[in-house]
């Protein structure tokens, strides 16, 4: 395939979103915001589609034209990035024109649109950069637009979550900024090719450094434990379209980052510098779950299971890390498919869901779970779709969350046996915690789905509920329809991708055995089947009636259903040494003859653990000091004028 | 014989022996309790008794309360058709793959969880909440008790893991892993002491309080889904201790029958534990359920290292 296509293709696919910012900052009226956002899925769908052809067909181009000094490559990692982030925004733009016009009263919304594709344009550039300036540049494009999004609605708590997130995603520009400085030896204009070069003969002591601030950079915009605290704040606060793009691909923007320094630059590491990363990536896990079991804010949950997933990636990461410098090259190889893999199907689930979330909330005017309830009923067909999702999401087959998983488990059980005893022991805890993050996240998916879809409406906005426009489900579905293609496709796409380790084209391939996924869902579609047919067989299909559920007499109102609550009851009981939530129950007598007529009031409280423990304790410490500095101000002019004198002259005895 | 009809034979076997199993525990325990119980055939009669009768469909039940039916049966048929139970080397031995097994009984698990929730009575959330903390929290057990097989015998599939000739009683080593198997198939199951199948009364219901509102021929089905997943269960823990009767490929006529008496008699020895079993202990305390999770994962842990130690000496 001829590169200049590829190349005339990007250039459209980043002039297309450049112009549909200024439209939208311009355009007045529906009609021309239709355009606008038009303009930007057209513009998405071809830089999807490049992507796409270029991951096939691995043209030889490297540095194509400059552009302000820039320079834009899409190696075979980049392109796959490149077609993901595009096609989901796409998706992302055709839900945003009847979602953000259902909200035109909540917020600016030519403002909105322009800044969405600014967004878009921050990301796309992120791939297609070939240098740390630009990387760096766009990066903060995206930062920043993001940072203005989450506040779109101006909300004070929307305020709060997103300063929050700007100060945290400053810490981390600021470190990967440290982090190129140091391997490039302050030549920022150097492209990554001559900073791998470069890098190859620092000492130990340096790389290690810029491996911890790159480690620090990319894993806190990626919601890494410990630096994940502004995630759930903040995805949830941005309007759902936008929560879309932050979980489903912002998030992966982190993991490219990443992947491209470890892979790209950082000359190969001792194993023992990969343990760091899989801990992160298991502790996110760990608690991104757990978190997302016990929440009931539909967003915040679908955040919090972005940061299981999130770390479920980095451990992969992390296992490849390990693998390679372990000896262990078919592990590595496998592992780093299944982390592609796995981001794949994370993205389209995970928007697909957010962009579902919109569509629940926009109807119900309320995110919290417990005011849902008998959505199944009354929108059936996007219903559908949404447990297509949510069983996505869990990571059940044949989803690609799935694939992905079983690639990753059937090499670490393959590596098992053949590895070291240290070596076994790091795969059995991965193998181990991998399961059990995947038994919650089915939990958490679950009571998700069957809190807000299933039973009777816990709220008169939810009686009400109808099956959403077409504009807001199409993308929806798209998503889910997506979610099966892939796991369906899972071989074919890892062979397209390059990764010829883990499948012959047909099936997935490991040590142990192989899969074909589409033969596994066509043999369970043919067992349904066949237990339709034996039902339609062996009794009378019509021979039912409606009436209610067992009662036991009394008549039951949605008030008794489970809710979001009590159906994780048992899981906050079993964690709650690592929740620590607080329940507080206050029972007043009513009835002076028996004690046990009261009016009960329960208060549940689900701690920030984290946020108490590492960043309270900043919070306080930053006020102290701030407090302190605050008696300088004498309002005395001479005395500010010395202490100008005096930072001059420490200045001077510092640097001379 | 060709894998196919090995295949089929094993799928009429297991179908055709649910229902018994169900039935001899049922007997086996009204023995030990003192009474003279039912006959085993009975629950036969009451699958034919539930097809004819009317379904009292829940008002505010959904279309995923119809679903769960299907998915329920689906799940534990594609069990019997993948899994080593009377034969290795079956037709589609390929799919039995241990973290598809794993995924599969989960969607049958979650699925049921749907329905009891979709009824919108107390009941069925009580059941679902329940079912979702065993299922979730049972999920590395399953997974690391068949990886110890895996890694004892080489093969991720459970049909290979069979077909290698693994025997608890050549390799003692696994007998950790074949008690966490074990208290997996309880949990799975819900036999004691995770869930009491006999109990009338709700509040202590975990499987039957999902299925409370069930009726007809949906009941019918979920019913036989369960125990054909008991049968699979009692088989798979069967085969892996006495691994030598199953039939093979190329087998006679005269040596499957033989496959298929010896099945017979594994599933009728497995019923009596489990009925001695649940004779003798009590169910656990729902809010106890960790201990017994915990247990669980213990012992499939030390099973997992045992087999590793093994394997470095």
């Amino acid at each position: 395939m001829n590169p200049d296509f590829l190349i005339s293709g990007i250039f459209l696919c980043l002039a297309g979103t450049c112009a549909a910012a200024i439209i939208s900052m311009i355009a007045r009226g529906k009609a021309r915001r239709r355009f606008a956002m038009l303009t930007l899925a057209a513009a998405t769908a071809i830089g999807a589609a490049t992507g796409a052809a270029a991951v096939v067909f691995r043209p030889e181009f490297q540095a194509a034209p400059a552009l302000f000094g820039m320079r834009i490559a899409l190696d075979p990692l980049a392109a796959v990035f490149f077609a993901l982030l595009n096609a989901i925004a796409c998706a992302v733009s055709i839900y945003a024109i009847a979602y953000v016009d259902g909200h035109a009263d909540a917020y600016d919304v030519r403002r909105l649109d322009a800044l969405t594709a600014v967004f878009m344009l921050g990301m796309q550039g992120v791939v297609l950069a070939a240098a740390p300036l630009a990387f760096l540049a766009c990066w903060e494009i995206m930062s920043i637009a993001s940072f203005f999004l989450v506040m779109a609605d101006r909300k004070p708590e929307s305020l709060r979550a997103a300063l929050f997130y700007l100060i945290m995603t400053h810490l981390g520009a600021g470190a990967i900024l440290a982090g190129f400085m140091l391997l490039s030896g302050g030549f920022m204009h150097a492209g990554f090719g001559w900073m791998a070069a470069y890098a190859q003969g620092l000492p130990d002591a340096t790389l290690l450094l810029a491996f911890a601030l790159f480690l620090f950079g990319f894993g806190s915009k990626a919601g890494l434990w410990p630096f994940h605290v502004w995630l759930p704040e903040a995805h949830p606060q941005a309007p759902s379209h936008i929560s879309a793009l932050m979980s489903g691909v912002m998030l992966k923007m982190a993991l490219y980052g990443f992947l491209r320094v470890l892979l790209g630059i950082l000359p190969p590491l001792p194993a023992s510098w990969a343990l760091p990363i899989v801990a992160l990536g298991l502790l996110s896990a760990v608690f991104g779950a757990l978190y997302a079991v016990v929440e009931r804010d539909l967003k915040r949950l679908l955040a919090y299971s972005s940061i299981e997933n999130i770390g479920l990636i980095f451990t992969m990461v992390g296992a490849a890390l390990y693998a390679r410098g372990a000896g262990l090259p078919v592990l590595a190889d496998a592992a780093l498919a299944a982390a592609v893999l796995h981001a794949v199907a994370h993205a389209i689930f995970k928007s697909g869901l957010f962009m579902g979330a919109g569509a629940i909330v926009g109807q119900l005017h309320t995110r919290d779970l417990e005011a849902m309830g008998g959505l199944a009923k009354r929108m059936p067909r996007f219903s559908g779709a949404m447990l297509v999702l949510a069983l996505g999401a869990a990571a059940l087959p044949p989803s690609a969350a799935f694939m992905s998983e079983w690639v990753f488990l059937q090499h670490v059980l393959a590596a098992v046996r053949t590895a070291s005893p240290f070596t076994q022991g790091v795969l059995v805890a991965i193998l181990s915690s991998v399961a059990f993050v995947g038994g919650l996240a089915v939990f958490a998916m679950i009571k998700m789905f069957g809190i807000a879809f299933l039973g009777r409406p816990r709220g008169a906005h939810a009686a009400q509920a109808q099956e959403p426009s077409i504009g807001l489900s199409a993308p929806v579905f798209a998503m889910a329809g997506l979610t099966l293609v892939v796991g369906l496709g899972a071989p074919a796409l890892l062979a397209v991708t390059g990764f010829f380790g883990v499948t012959d084209g047909r099936r997935l391939v490991a040590g142990g055995g192989a899969l074909s996924p589409f033969s596994l869902a066509a043999v369970f579609a043919a067992v349904g089947a066949a237990a339709f047919m034996a039902r339609r067989l062996s009794s009378d299909a019509k021979h039912e009636r409606a009436y209610h559920a067992w009662d036991c007499g009394q008549p039951t109102d949605a008030s008794m259903e489970y809710t979001a609550t009590a159906f994780s009851a048992p899981a906050r009981f079993f964690f709650r040494l690592l929740l620590r939530s607080r329940k507080d129950v206050q029972a007043s007598p009513i009835a002076a003859t028996n004690p046990w007529i009261a009016r009960k009031t329960s208060v549940l409280e689900i701690r920030q653990v984290w946020y108490e423990l590492m960043y309270a304790p900043i919070v306080r410490a930053a006020l102290f000091v701030s407090t302190q500095a605050r008696r300088l101000h004498s309002g005395v002019i001479q005395f500010y004028i010395a202490m100008i004198l005096a930072a001059l002259i420490a200045a001077l005895v510092i640097s001379l | 014989m060709n894998p196919v009809s090995l295949t089929a034979i094993q799928t009429i076997v297991v179908l055709g022996l649910a229902p018994f199993a169900v039935g001899c525990v049922r007997l086996f325990k009204a023995r030990l309790q003192g009474r003279r119980g039912a006959s085993p055939f009975l629950s036969y009669v009451a699958f034919a008794t539930l097809l004819r009768k009317q379904m009292v469909m829940p008002e505010d039940a959904s279309w995923v309360f119809r679903l769960t039916p299907f998915v329920v049966l689906a799940s534990a048929l594609f069990l019997v058709l993948v899994l080593p139970l009377t034969t290795v080397g079956g037709a589609l031995a390929a799919y039995g793959d241990l973290f598809v097994v794993a995924g599969v009984l989960v969607i049958g698990a979650v699925f049921l969880v749907m329905g009891g929730l979709d009824a919108a009575s107390a009941f069925g959330g009580m059941g679902a909440s329940r079912e979702m903390t065993v299922t979730s929290l049972l999920e590395p057990t399953v997974i690391l008790t068949f990886a110890t097989f895996a890694l004892a015998s080489g093969s991720t599939g459970i049909d290979g893991m069979l077909a290698s000739g693994l025997s608890v009683f050549r390799a003692p080593y696994l007998f950790p892993t074949i008690a966490a198997l074990g208290l997996v198939a309880l949990a799975e199951n819900a036999r004691y002491p995770v869930d009491n199948p006999a109990t009338h009364l709700e509040l202590t219901m975990v499987h039957e309080a999902m299925i409370l509102e069930y009726s007809g021929p949906y009941l019918a089905m979920l019913e036989f889904a369960s125990a054909i997943k008991l049968t699979a269960f009692a088989l798979l823990i069967g085969n892996f201790l006495v691994p030598a009767t199953l039939a093979e490929p190329g087998a006679s006529l005269t040596m499957v029958m033989a496959a298929v008496a010896a099945a017979a008699l594994k599933l009728v020895a497995a019923m009596a534990a489990l009925a001695l079993l649940e004779s003798v202990i009590a169910k656990m305390r729902f809010y106890r359920m960790q201990e017994y999770l915990t247990g669980a994962f213990l012992t499939a842990l030390g099973g997992l290292a045992l087999a590793l130690i093994q394997r470095a000496v």
